[in-house]
């Protein structure tokens, strides 16, 4: 342009072409060249494309804008508009013999000469050309020409004496006459088509954004605004549009035109050039002046504005194409996120904006990301063990097979999560044997110790203190047992029934659990347990059958071999021997074995503290062997211990009350898994854990996984088993039986009617009192409709049904 | 028709011929270094007294206190009718004379003194800004009156004056001042803010050194060529008024010039200055030119006002203005 900074355009048609115009026009082409030579002639762009200078046009002095003829054309037509408002056809072309050679060098020439400021081809009708003129008195800013139509003498202003440069106007290339002319009395400096209609036009008039109608050129609708540079229509969304002012971009629905639906934040430096990229929704680029950046502005996840709270969420972007000040830039027309750029000085460079990757995670463990137009998965590679497999994984497999479901055989429900997993075993053992329990106090005392049993076993022997007695033991083997003292209450024997040593009361046998050990193949515990019930003759014995059993451990005989030779004296080779080498056994049964054989009286830690014994098998050895004091220090410290850990082992102590919810609580921290959670806390519905807001939470989220994966089944299964072990969190009735003449519900009026102290026998309901059938909607009295069977009014409730 | 009150608080100045060299460095600023000041709207004005300088608050710190500035005791606003819609022919008669009746002559009935620009993109009539309240109570019948605030059109608001409006006397108005018409044609036109660093030089030659020069002037106003150039920078828009042989001075096709290409003459209005306070100047001018249908441009400066009006019809309007004149007599 005039003494001012170049501009580009890349062509509409021929995507390896762009044009730099500044005092002249020059046209490229542009092509790739991987090679690190240059051919002769060509500038290089970018690493991989140069472009060669195909043909130049100075036919034009005083350039102000250029656009590019909308329509195929082999010869590069552009339009050209001049400083003094006149605009001209021209080409870029060699070939002479083209179809559009009759309009080359086409003048179009408006009444009053001033600064032509923007030029916009019709996207529907290649033939309409809109020009934006600056302001002159009471001249019209926008003109429409037609660029088919003939130069007519007659219609032109006849009375005025026409100054033509002569020969021109001979040649039937200058045309005065408009097609449309509007914008009286205004400047206009910016304008676009919308590609709702061919006859809409939007305008940045001096103080206002204008829509132009052509179909009625009399009105027009506007909205004052000092935005009013460079309008452009989002490509992907026709109602969108932006504008600038200095710094200020604003975009606009057309829809809503009072004001813009957005402002983006405001530049330092005046805004030179705003446009859509054309291969990308909402993707804006903007251009200061004397800046070397190109500010990019996402509006893909903006949502269509509604009301004026909405302020939706753009991501700013900003990219540096070169080192220099940037004069313009050009997106190109089909080349995704491509865009030219040229500095003062002319010199270019080809450029491709880097697509943000974005990236979600699926509910079933597979990554997605999205980088441009392409979308890449990851998923799981191969079947790696169980163990490792994710958590998602692991609680998308759980619900499917039922997990937590199984409320009658609660201990069950560990063989539905896949038997794999000891913490999760023991958890739903406690819980069977705390449920056991609790069914059994219901039957004999009406359950007023029920809570005590949810509550744990830290309460539990907190409880017994005082209570307890001791049992000095001789049975079995043990030749003198002064040494050895257990200890008994009800409370201790209720937590070994809850460790799962006994069955119940105070029956003390601990043999139906031996023998269930037996058949699991469990030898070594199954020994321990016998061992700390004093039973050394039957570990010996469970050992020699483990030894024996399929392919048995061999070992095992040895280890009944030691144990047989136990003898209480103090000072004996056999207990100097066992305390030593006992450290070297692998099984941590057996070692606690001799820990307890080689041990002083009342100082067991070297069982209580092995910490490869399940929890519930040394809580009830500490129930056995330890005083009150003891016992409490260690379960104090024990579920301590484990609530740190968020050890689901811990559920046996704390039970399901808030210590329970604080151990849950680390446990759902350390992996995630709310499915075991919820369906544990659950449990312990009637208490208060249910309503503490973690566990909430942890429910909530369940079901939110769940209808992630789309398990709506599972999720109604999920709610109906919440329901009934939580009333509180039965849904509200959402289907109602409703008269088809007041349009009331009927099972609502039924339940209301009585406190209006209105009898149902008013309204000619028959029947005893008590049973109440209702014959007639109690909000309208009008009848309601029967079943053709059996003749009973619709809106009857089941339970007074006959 | 909407009625603009422009923000822009303008200074009415003149600088005596022979101490432009003290101002120059301050008018220069003004006038091709936009982007230096917060000036928006500036106009200086040449005659064979003094130049006449209009220009906002902002671009009036520019200019240097002296005793060779004379500045009117006002502070002016500008206004600006805007004629909308299309219900206008595009072969409306240009300037004062599109406006003289429904805001020259009303404003004049009132006792409102007026200071007008013409350019090439529009006419400004200044007023008073303590005017303010009567001129818009005058106008509001008329016009859809707007306020410019911060570069957005607001509606003014109404000050709700009512009293000290007397009826308008239907009185003709005569030409009260001597007129005199010199013989240089002038053409008024425009350029490109984009071109004007290109005959910066030219124009500085044209505003400030062209005194020496005496070229056959001075002393026969009656008959002969006038010293009369315009230059104004509003709101981004060069306009400019000089005699044709000015106008050659200029490249082709770099002057902004209108398809018909029109040249006009001039009508000096004022024997002794006109001062700020006397009313009913312009109209004077105008309506005699309204009557007729005959375009005029009209700039005023700090002692004398200038009617342009078409060539072709430059002896008409002498004889109908003469005639006004005469019947005051």
């Amino acid at each position: 342009m005039s003494g001012s900074k170049p501009d580009i355009l890349w062509a509409p048609h021929h995507v390896d072409r762009f044009v730099v115009c500044d005092s002249e026009l020059s046209l490229y082409h542009i092509e790739s060249a991987v090679s690190s030579e240059l051919k002769s002639g060509s500038l290089r762009l970018s690493e991989e494309t140069t472009a060669t200078l195909l043909s130049i046009n100075s036919d034009t002095p005083y350039m102000k804008c250029v656009a590019w003829y909308p329509k195929y054309d082999p010869e590069c037509l552009l339009a050209v508009a001049q400083a003094n408002g006149r605009v001209v056809l021209t080409s870029l072309g060699q070939d002479h013999n083209s179809k559009s050679k009759e309009l080359i060098g086409k003048e179009f020439v408006p009444k009053h000469a001033r600064q032509c400021n923007t030029l916009a081809w019709n996207p529907l009708d290649s033939n309409w050309l809109a020009a934006g003129l600056d302001k002159h008195r009471a001249d019209f800013s926008v003109l429409i020409w037609d660029i088919s139509s003939k130069y007519t003498p007659e219609s032109a202003v006849a009375t005025e004496k026409v100054r033509l440069s002569t020969g021109d106007a001979e040649a039937g290339l200058v045309v005065t006459k408009p097609l449309y002319e509007l914008g009286q009395n205004d400047a206009c400096l910016s304008l676009c088509w919308l590609p709702r209609d061919q006859k809409l036009l939007l305008a940045g008039m001096h103080r206002n954004l204008a829509i132009f109608d052509l179909r009625n050129t009399s009105q027009k609708m506007f909205v004052n605004t000092k935005a009013v540079q460079g309008v452009t229509v989002d490509p992907y969304f026709h109602d969108r549009v932006a504008s600038f002012y200095e710094g200020q971009v604003a975009i606009w629905d057309l829809r809503k035109f009072e004001k813009p639906v957005l402002t983006l934040t405001e530049q330092p430096k005046p805004l030179t050039k705003v446009a859509w990229c054309p291969t990308r929704t909402g993707l804006l680029a903007t251009l200061t002046r004397d800046s070397n950046i190109i500010r990019l502005y996402d509006m893909q996840h903006t949502p269509t504005p509604i009301g004026d709270e909405t302020e939706p969420t753009i991501i700013e972007r900003s990219v540096q194409p070169c080192e220099n000040y940037i004069a313009s830039f050009a997106w190109h027309p089909t080349s995704q996120n491509r865009m030219v750029v040229v500095t003062p000085n002319r010199t270019m460079s080809d450029f491709t904006v880097f697509e943000r990757i974005s990236l979600a995670w699926s509910p079933v463990t597979s990554l997605m990301w999205a980088c441009g137009r392409h979308l890449y998965e990851c998923t799981e590679e191969g079947k790696a063990s169980s163990l490792e497999k994710d958590i998602a994984t692991k609680m998308r497999l759980r619900a499917l097979s039922r997990y937590g479901l199984d409320t009658e055989q609660v201990w069950r429900n560990h063989l539905l999560a896949g038997n794999e997993d000891p913490q999760l075993k023991s958890l739903w053992y406690t819980l069977h044997f705390m449920k056991q329990y609790t069914e059994d106090m219901d039957q004999k005392f009406t359950g007023n110790k029920g809570s005590l049993v949810y509550a744990g076993i830290k309460s539990i022997v907190k409880s017994s203190v005082g209570t307890t007695e001791n049992l000095r033991h001789s049975r079995n083997g043990f030749d003198s047992q002064a040494d050895i003292i257990q200890y008994l209450s009800e409370e201790r024997s209720l937590a070994l029934q809850l460790c799962g040593w006994i069955k119940k009361g105070t029956d003390l046998d601990v043999e139906p659990f031996l023998h269930s050990l037996e058949q699991e193949g469990d030898w070594e515990r199954a020994a321990a347990v016998a061992l700390f019930n004093l039973d050394i003759r039957r570990a010996i014995q469970i050992l020699n059958k483990g030894a024996s059993f399929g392919k048995g451990d061999l070992n095992l005989n040895v280890v009944a071999m030691a144990l047989s030779g136990y003898t209480d004296e103090k000072n004996s080779l056999w207990r100097e021997m066992c305390s030593t080498l006992r450290l070297q056994l692998n099984n941590p049964y057996l070692c606690a074995m001799f820990a307890f054989l080689t041990s002083e009286s009342g100082s067991y830690d070297g069982v209580l503290y092995e910490k490869n014994v399940a929890v519930r098998d040394r809580v009830a050895f500490a129930c056995k062997f330890l005083i009150d004091s003891q016992l409490n220090r260690f379960i104090e410290k024990l579920t301590n211990e484990l609530k740190d850990a968020g050890n689901l082992e811990g559920i046996l102590l704390t039970g399901l009350t808030k210590d329970g919810v604080d151990l849950m609580e680390s446990y759902v921290d350390r992996t995630g898994d709310v499915q075991t959670a919820s369906y544990c806390m659950l449990q312990g519905s009637p208490s208060d854990v249910l309503k503490d807001e973690r566990v909430q939470y942890w429910i909530e989220n369940y079901r939110n996984l769940l209808d992630a994966w789309r398990f709506w089944h599972k999720r109604a299964e999920f709610d109906i088993h919440r329901s009934k072990l939580d009333p509180s969190s039965k849904p509200l009735a959402q289907v109602f039986v409703s008269c088809n003449f007041c349009g009331k519900s009927i099972s609502y009026s039924c339940s209301a009617i009585p406190h209006q102290g209105r009898g149902f026998s008013q309204y000619g309901v028959s029947g005893s009192p008590t049973k109440s059938k209702v014959t007639s909607c109690p909000g309208c009295r009008k009848p309601l409709p029967r079943c053709a069977l059996c003749l009973i009014n619709m809106g009857t409730p089941v339970s007074s049904c006959p | 028709m909407e009625l603009h009150i422009l923000e822009h608080r303008l200074k009415v100045a003149s600088i005596a011929k022979e101490r432009i060299q003290l101002f120059t460095y301050g008018l220069i600023k003004l006038a091709f270094l936009s982007s230096k000041t917060r000036c928006k709207f500036f106009s200086l004005t040449e005659t064979p007294e003094d130049y006449t300088i209009i220009v906002d608050e902002e671009g009036f710190l520019e200019l240097p206190s002296s005793e060779h500035l004379s500045v009117a005791d006002a502070t002016w606003l500008a206004l600006n009718v805007v004629s909308g819609g299309g219900s206008f022919s595009s072969s409306q008669p240009i300037g004062v004379t599109k406006i003289a009746k429904s805001v020259i002559a009303p404003l004049a009935d009132q006792n409102i003194s007026v200071f007008m620009l013409s350019t090439y993109q529009t006419d400004f009539i200044l007023i008073r800004e303590r005017d303010l309240p009567f001129v818009m109570h005058t106008l509001a019948a008329e016009f859809t009156i707007l306020r410019v605030v911060n570069g957005e059109m607001v509606a003014a608001d109404d000050f709700g004056i009512t009293n000290g409006f007397v009826k308008p006397k239907l009185v003709q108005r005569p030409v009260i001042h001597p007129l005199s018409s010199p013989s240089n044609m002038f053409c008024v036109t425009s350029l490109d803010p984009d071109t004007l660093p290109t005959v910066a030089t030219l124009l500085m030659d044209v505003m400030f050194y062209s005194n020496g020069v005496k070229d056959s002037v001075v002393g026969n106003e009656d008959s002969g060529h006038i010293r009369f150039f315009s230059f104004s920078l509003i709101e981004g828009y060069i306009s400019l008024v000089m005699d044709v042989q000015t106008q050659q001075r200029f490249p082709n096709n770099l002057l902004f010039t209108s398809a018909s290409g029109e040249l006009w003459k001039m009508v000096r209005i004022g024997g002794q200055p006109l001062g700020f306070d006397e009313c009913g100047i312009v109209a004077q001018i105008s309506e005699p030119l309204a009557a007729s249908d005959i375009p005029a441009y009209y700039i005023s400066t700090f002692k004398f006002d200038h009617a342009l009006v078409p060539e072709e019809n430059i002896n008409g309007v002498i004889n109908a203005l003469q005639v006004s004149q005469a019947e005051k007599h």
